[in-house]
Formats: structure tokens, sequence, C-alpha cells
């Protein structure tokens, strides 16, 4: 598989010999659906319940908490419904029954967008783990805060068409679902090869990201076209709160190479033979750029923008999220 | 070369460990998977570039401590050997350096020509002179040069070696060594000697034995170049219409056969070809595939001793000379008829020379055009028109040979021999009966007897003034001139104060008539520019302003000698001659003794020149590579360190 080759491509010599060589490591993880290069960040089931218990202690607020203040429409009066909040000037007005909404009362569900391309499943070697582990807990993590809150959650692959995204939905069981789904994805896809990709993964959002939903995207944003910073950013509208996190391995962060190496792309091909020590400074400042470019488009539409890398630390980052789109 | 050393010497294929570890350390770089690898600039070029440089001062410095190396324990069997001076007194000498740079010395021996060897040996005798050695160095192709006059000076001795360059010219071994012992009388060194640096091909094999001249001995110092040699040349070549005709020499004995001549256009295209004549000399023709073609020039194929005279240029065949008679065919015939009778002597001299008659003098200039000279036998007078294309004909280097008699003498109002005399000529009666014989000069002295009773009852007279400006060749008795000649422009005036008529003198019948017209012709051939001359031959130009000559290998500088120009043609090839604003080509061609490559005889030397002369030596290398090996060894530390710095610094 894709992402078991490049683990191997990049580990060294001897590591190889260390790891690569063992029958568990090879057929065991496989078997325990090892799709993913966990590294030291699995198990997700507890990985993800333990960094969410650490991140929403205190800071998280419920979606049905409190009176809203913003207005957010009319609709039919059920049975049931707060009889403070029925409209009584439409009432006398048209005879109907209709009731007040506000925004805070809308649906607060919790749209996970996880980039699940090839480049997702890069582990450097300085990695605890590759960028797709990292996003798995961290969406996993995000949808036990939600969940546990009685928020809804989907989650959206970004990724070739053999990943099949998680409808909206709440409860234990969906935990369960989301749980199952991250630990079993095979990243793939080349976002070069196949630049509908993305809008794939944002027209399968629109569907169930309403009014008030919570957006978080979660990728390395490195091989997504140039407008894909508009189109996700265009998420932030009709009153949905985005949250885009960039997930970086820190060999991509830091550029660590020495020499003359070569290089070569996990999407769109590319290869490209360089002298490290010579060229550093010009890659940091290109990605500078490109996490500039997310950056402003994002806070030019009310987005929020996240960079980490898969050595920080998963509860602090979980936390900043959440504050971020509180 | 022994065992021992072919040994050490092949010890020298480890050059390329070096290199082998070179490539066995120097590994591609490792390709990584990196997905952003799109944000990075690629840079190969730059950092291969800079790995090459590092690594290949230290190769090339490796690879030549390994062959310096192999060449060290080869020593002391490799040694070299070079030309020195022997003082057997340990005073200062006087050397003349005689070097041949003729064409044979362009002949590939060893490696190299014999001129590049000669050169070296000249520098090695240079090298081993010391203060107070006064060097001297003619140079023996033709014509002989003295390159460097005596001179102590060594630097000067050495920038005078270097310099010198190969040329196509002939050889004159003779006349090199004679002006070497020239050179050396006014020497104050009492050791004198002659060093000879030549193949001694100097196409005279038979001739006498070369030799010194007196106590000054003669050292044939590099006998290893004076080996007979293949060589064939093209001597000329000229197209008449769709063929060339082809002359070519080989050394006696020798010949071309089984090799083709190739004639090719200016962009080096095969025109046609046809297989070499057989023989040391021959001549062929060439026919072009193509009537309208233009031949560039010929090739000999195959290979011989000497590569530059294989090839010569072709040139159109110029048109044949004429000689332009202008005679009054009733009073100038004889009596058993025929053509009048200059144009008769003219014919019996049986050069190689076409005689036009004129009705009389043209008065326009093209039909003097391509005329070697023009007679005029007693014209009367000449008319404006005449004088103006006269005078320009001569101004041009143009030949006249102009008789005057009764009709000269009977010139009517305005029609004068002007700017030729610039006064009448009287027609008068004399009692000489000949011509002094100590006056008669030049070609003409042999025949002066026949002139001593001339059998003329009258004769022409100039005026004091007009003789005046003429160089008498022969003289009546009483002094007046009978032949005299002037020059005017590049041309010259040649006069005869009797007409050719025979029935005004008997001078027609008599065989200084004969000698005359031969002199005359002469010095018209010598006037109408040859288009040809071998190689090394001086070309004068009497009477040109101005003259400039551009060779095959660029300008030449002019010399004038009595205020005449004169140049020197030192390559074979075409040169493009202007001469007064008026351009034509000309072409130097092979000297055909210089294809005869066999060594002439060298006399033996005095007694006891061995021991007052030079010997070669023996010199031992071994100090020499050691050093390099040492050098190199250094530099590779260097290296070494410089780059360790680098990468700490890194």
């Amino acid at each position: 598989m894709l992402n078991w080759a490049v683990s191997r491509r990049t580990w060294s010599f001897r590591e190889r010999r260390a790891r690569g060589t063992s029958p568990a490591f090879v057929m065991g993880a496989r078997e325990i659906r090892q799709a993913i290069d966990w590294g030291e960040l699995g198990p997700l089931r507890f990985r993800a319940r333990q960094v969410a218990e650490g991140a929403y202690a205190g800071l998280h607020r419920s979606a049905l908490r409190g009176a809203g203040v913003e207005f957010g429409g009319y609709r039919e009066y059920v049975a049931g419904d707060d009889l403070r909040r029925l409209d009584r000037r439409s009432l006398l007005r048209h005879q109907r029954l209709l009731v007040r909404q506000f925004e805070t009362e809308t649906d607060r569900a919790l749209c996970l967008v996880v980039d699940a391309s090839s480049s997702m499943a890069f582990r450097g070697p300085a990695a605890k783990g590759s960028k797709i582990a990292f996003a798995a807990i961290v969406a996993a993590a995000l949808a036990r805060i939600a969940i546990v809150n009685g928020d809804p959650v989907s989650v959206t692959f970004a990724g070739d068409e053999r990943v099949q995204s998680i409808a909206r939905s709440s409860g234990r069981e969906q935990f369960e679902r989301i749980v199952a789904a991250l630990e079993t994805l095979e990243p793939g896809g080349d976002a070069f090869a196949d630049p509908g990709m993305l809008d794939r993964a944002l027209l399968s959002l629109a569907r169930v990201a309403r009014r008030g939903a919570i957006v978080v995207v979660l990728g390395d944003l490195l091989d997504w076209a140039s407008g894909a910073a508009e189109k996700v950013a265009s998420l932030a509208s009709g009153g949905r709160v985005l949250a885009v996190v960039q997930t970086l391995d820190p060999a991509e962060a830091d550029f660590p190479f020495s020499g003359t190496v070569r290089l070569r792309a996990l999407e769109g091909g590319h290869v490209v033979e360089t002298d490290a020590d010579a060229t550093r400074a010009a890659y940091l400042d290109a990605l500078g750029e490109l996490t500039r470019g997310w950056r402003e488009s994002l806070a030019r539409r009310g987005g929020r923008f996240l960079s980490a890398t898969t050595n920080d630390s998963l509860t602090g980052l979980v936390r900043s999220i959440v504050q971020t789109i509180r | 070369m022994t065992f021992l050393s072919a040994l050490a010497l092949s010890m020298a294929v480890l050059v390329v460990a070096p290199y082998l570890a070179h490539r066995l350390r120097r590994k591609n770089a490792e390709e990584q998977i990196f997905p952003p690898a799109r944000l990075v600039v690629p840079a190969p070029p730059e950092a291969r570039r800079r790995s090459r440089l590092e690594d290949r001062a230290l190769l090339v410095t490796r690879g030549a401590a390994v062959v310096v190396l192999a060449v060290l324990g080869a020593t002391p069997f490799v040694r070299c050997s070079q030309l020195s001076l022997h003082r057997a007194a340990g005073a200062s000498i006087a050397m003349v350096i005689v070097v041949d740079d003729s064409m044979s010395m362009r002949a590939v021996s060893g490696g190299g020509t014999r001129l590049e060897r000669a050169r070296r040996g000249a520098l090695e005798l240079v090298s081993s002179a010391r203060e107070g050695d006064s060097i001297a160095v003619v140079l023996a192709g033709t014509p002989v040069r003295v390159e460097l006059a005596s001179t102590t000076d060594l630097g000067a001795a050495r920038q005078a070696t270097l310099a010198l360059t190969p040329s196509d010219r002939g050889t004159d071994l003779e006349g090199a060594l004679t002006r070497a012992h020239e050179l050396l009388a006014s020497a104050p060194q009492a050791d004198r000697r002659i060093v000879l640096l030549s193949d001694l091909a100097d196409g005279r094999a038979d001739g006498e034995p070369l030799s010194g001249a007196g106590d000054t001995p003669l050292w044939v110092a590099l006998p290893e170049l004076a080996a007979s040699r293949v060589d064939c040349a093209l001597v000329r070549a000229d197209q008449r219409g769709s063929r060339v005709h082809v002359e070519m020499a080989c050394g006696p004995g020798q010949s071309a056969a089984g090799r083709e001549l190739v004639v090719e256009d200016a962009q080096g295209s095969s025109l046609g070809r046809t297989p070499a004549p057989g023989g040391d000399k021959g001549e062929t023709s060439v026919f072009l595939q193509r009537g309208d073609a233009k031949a560039d020039r010929v090739r000999l194929t195959g290979a011989d001793a000497i590569v530059e005279d294989d090839v010569a240029p072709v040139l159109p065949e110029a048109a044949r000379g004429t000689l332009a008679v202008v005679a009054d065919a009733t009073d100038e015939a004889v009596a058993t008829g025929g053509a009048p009778i200059v144009e008769q002597a003219l014919g019996a001299l049986k050069l190689d020379v076409d005689v036009a008659p004129l009705p009389a003098v043209p008065d326009t200039v093209d039909e003097l055009a391509n005329r070697l000279g023009v007679v005029l036998d007693d014209p009367p007078g000449l008319t404006p028109e005449q004088r103006h294309v006269l005078a320009g004909f001569v101004g041009s280097g143009g030949v006249v040979l102009l008789a005057l008699g009764p009709h000269a003498a009977a010139a009517p109002l305005g029609a004068t021999f002007e700017p030729i005399l610039t006064q009448a000529v009287s027609w008068d009666d004399t009692t000489q009966r000949g011509v002094q014989a100590s006056t008669v000069v030049g070609g003409l002295a042999e025949s002066a007897e026949s002139l001593s009773d001339l059998g003329a009852t009258r004769r022409t007279l100039l005026s004091p003034a007009d003789a005046a400006l003429f160089q008498p060749l022969a003289s009546w008795t009483d002094g007046a001139p009978l032949v005299a000649r002037r020059n005017m422009g590049r041309g010259e005036i040649w006069i005869v104060c009797l007409p050719f008529s025979l029935d005004a003198s008997d001078l027609a019948l008599r065989p200084a008539f004969l000698a005359l017209l031969h002199e005359w012709l002469q010095v018209a051939l010598d006037h109408a520019a040859p288009l040809r001359g071998v190689v090394g031959a001086s070309w004068s130009f009497p009477g040109a302003r101005s003259v400039r000559v551009e060779g095959p290998a660029g300008p030449l500088e002019i010399a004038r000698e009595t205020g005449v120009a004169r140049v020197s043609t030192p390559w074979l090839g075409v040169y493009r001659v202007t001469v007064d604003e008026r351009t034509e080509p000309r072409v130097a061609q092979v000297d055909p003794r210089e294809v005869d490559l066999r060594p002439r005889r060298v006399a033996p030397g005095p007694a006891g020149a061995d021991s007052i002369g030079q010997r070669r030596e023996l010199v031992d290398v071994s100090g020499y590579v050691a050093l390099v090996l040492l050098v190199l060894l250094t530099i590779e530390m260097a290296l070494r360190l410089s780059s360790r710095r680098t990468l700490v610094g890194a």
C-alpha cells in the first residue's frame, strides 16, 4: 500500500532493519487495520478520549445552553416548544403559530473535513506518527467532545473515491463509527491528478453543514489547487464557524535536509534535486507564503486558521481549536 | 628502455585509481519522499558544480602524482638528452646558429616537425650559453636572412629563437653558411663555431659536401633530422575552361602512384578527380564535372612527409603576353619579303611571346592592355592621344623600344615624342663607322664587336638635354648614344638612334641586334608582373609609389632598397598585390627542389674540431621529477586542508 511503502522509504536503514523486517510489524499491523502509520499516537479510541477529556473540561459550551441573542428566523410551532418563544404578532396578524428562533438554538453540528490524500500518509524520521494519524486523533477528539455535549457530528474525507464520508449523527454509536472509519482510513488520491477531490468533499459538506454548524478542516494544505483557500473560506458564510488546521510533519516545517538531496512529492509527481543547505531559506519562505495565503483568505471570510506539526501536543491543539470556535 | 623502466612506467596505469575511488565515493543523491517538494527550488547544477570542482582539483592532483611517481620510479633509467656547448678552454665563444626554416623542415619526425626540433635545439644551445658568449641566428630559407645579429644579450637570443616560425621557402645552406662566416669574421672571441640545425635537404644531395671555413668548425647538431623521406608536391595548377592542368613533382625516384588529384571549389566540394601521374615529375589534367565550375584548389590525396605542399591554388590561365610592333611594312620589309625585319628578329628569338603588328601607335588605352612591350620603329612622331596612351603604358610598368630614324626626325609640327624626348631629333650624316666597344654594357657587351663597323651613313642625334636623360648602353665612337635607356614611371624607355630598316643601316643584320632585342625583351618580361613565382623569391616593384601585399597569413612587410619596393614571399599560396591602387593576384608556388628530402653530405670538420666544439649530453631528470612530485604532494595537502576548513565552516 502507498502509505506503507512511504513509511518504509522514509525510515532509515537501521530502522528498517529493526522494524521493517519484523513479521509482526508487517503483517500484524495490516491485520489490526494499520492503514495509518500511527506511530506513537495510537490507539485512537483511548487517545481521542484522553485528548478530549483533557481539552473540554471548563472550556466546552453546550450548543443548547442559554438564550440566543441573534435572530435566526421562524418556524411552525410544534408541541413541546417553549411558549415564551411563540411569536404573538404573527398569531394576531396571520392566525398562525410561529416560533421565533435564535442562533444559539439552531443546529450546532460539528462537521469535520479530513484531508485523506496521499500526502497525509507522510511521516518524517523525527515525527511521532503520520500526518493522517495526527489528524485522525484530533478529529476523533473533537467528535467526542461534540457527541458528549449532544451535538451531531459528520466526517467528510477529501481523498480518493474509496473513502466514504460519515453522515451527520449524534450519540455514542456515532463516535464508534467515526473511530472505526478513521482507523481504517487509507489515504490515497492525488490532488493534482484529481482537481475535483476538494470540490466533492465541499459539496458533500454543504449538504450537512447548515447554518450555525462548526466546520473544522484538517489537512496539510500543501497540494490543493491555488483557489482552494477561497473555496474552503466560503464555508465560513451562512452563519457557519470555520476553523482550518494545517497539519504538517516536522520535516515539512523545518526542512532538515543537508547536502544534495533528491526529493519526490507524493502528489503531482514532482521530483526536485537540490542543494538543501542553499535552498532551505527559499523553501521556508515558500511555505510561509502558502500559509499566509490561507490565513488571509480565511480571515477575510471570518474563518480561523491554526497550524501544527505532528509532534505538537494533541491536547493543546484540541484546546486551541475549541477556544477558536467558541 | 629497459625492462625495469617499462615496469616502472607501467605503474602509471594506476592513474585511474583516484578516478575510480572518486566514482565509488561519489554516490548519487538519495531520493527521499517529501510531499511539499514543489515548494523546493531546484538547484542541482550549482550543487554538482561545487562538488565537481572540489573533486576535480584533488583528482587531477592525485592523478598527476601517480604519473610522476611512476616516472620517478623509472629514473635513472629515463633520461633526456639536449644540446649544450662544450668549452675546452673555458673562454667565451662566438656562435652562429644556422636554422633551416625551409619547407622541408615542415616534415614530421618524432612527433613534431623538424623545425620544432631545430627550435628546441637552438633554445638548448642558447640556454647553455653564458655571459660573454655572442650568439647570432641565421635563417637558411631563401633568401638567407639574419634573424639576429651577433649579440651577447642572451635574452634577445632566446626571444629570437622563440620567434622562429615555419615557412615554405627553399633552402640555401651555402648562402647561410657564408653569411654565418661573415658574422663570425668580426667576432672578438677566439672560439668560434657554426651550428647548423637543418635536415640538409637543399635539393642538391649530389653537390659538394658542406663544410666550415678555415678554423671555424661546422657542427651539424641534429643529424637525426637528415633523413630521406617520400614527398610529392603540387607545383602549379591552372584552369583552362573545363579542365585544370596540374603540374606536380616528387623526390628523385619517388612517385605519387596510387594517389589522386582532387579539384575542389571554395566550399570544399569535389569538382573532379584523376589519378596522380607516376614518376618524379609529371603533368596531368583534371576534367571538371561542370564546365562553368570555378576551381579553387587542387589536393593530392594520401599522406607524405609534408602536408602543406599537397594543396595548390588554382588560377585561371593567364592570357599570354604579346609584343606590339609598330613598323612601316614598306620601309622595313626585306628583299626576301615577309614581315618587317624587327618582327622576324623577334620571332627568331624563340621566346614564348607573341608579336602583334600594329599599323600605328594606338590612341586608346585598351589597345595596349596586356602588352609586354611596344616596339616603335621610326615613327613619324606621336599625336597627343598617342603620347598620352604611351605615357600611361610606360608609367604603369610597360617597356618601349623606340628606334629613331628619318621619319622621326621629320615629324610634323605637333607630332613630338614627349614625354620620352623633350626636343626634336635630327637625322644627320655621320662619318662614325661604329660603336666604341668599351661603352657597350649589359647584355650587349658580348656582341659589342659586331657593332664596331656599322654600315650607316646617317644617324639620329639627340639633343644634349635629352641625351643627358638616358643611360647609354652603347655609344658611337664620338660618344653619341646608339642605344640608351631611361626609367619613366614604373616602366622603361629604350631608344636606338638608328632605324631597323636595312635601307638606313645594317644594324638589323648584326648579332648585336638580336642581343639588343633579347635584352630588351627580358626587361619587358621582368616588368610584366609574373603571376607565379617560386616561394621565397622577392618581388620588386620599381617605380611603384604604394605597394600592399596580402599573403595567405596576412599582410607582408614591404622593404625598400634604393627606392624600390620589394617583398619576399614566405608561404605558398595566393597573394593579393596592390600596386598604386591596382590589385592583382600572384601565386607563390613550391620550389621543386624542396621535395627532394635527401640530405646533403657534410665534410668532416678540421682536425681537433671535436675537442673545441660541442657534444651531446645526457641529463638525468630524476631530481626534476622528484621536485615536481614534491610540489604535487604539497598542492594536495593544501587542497585537503582547504576542503576541510570549508566543511568545518559549513
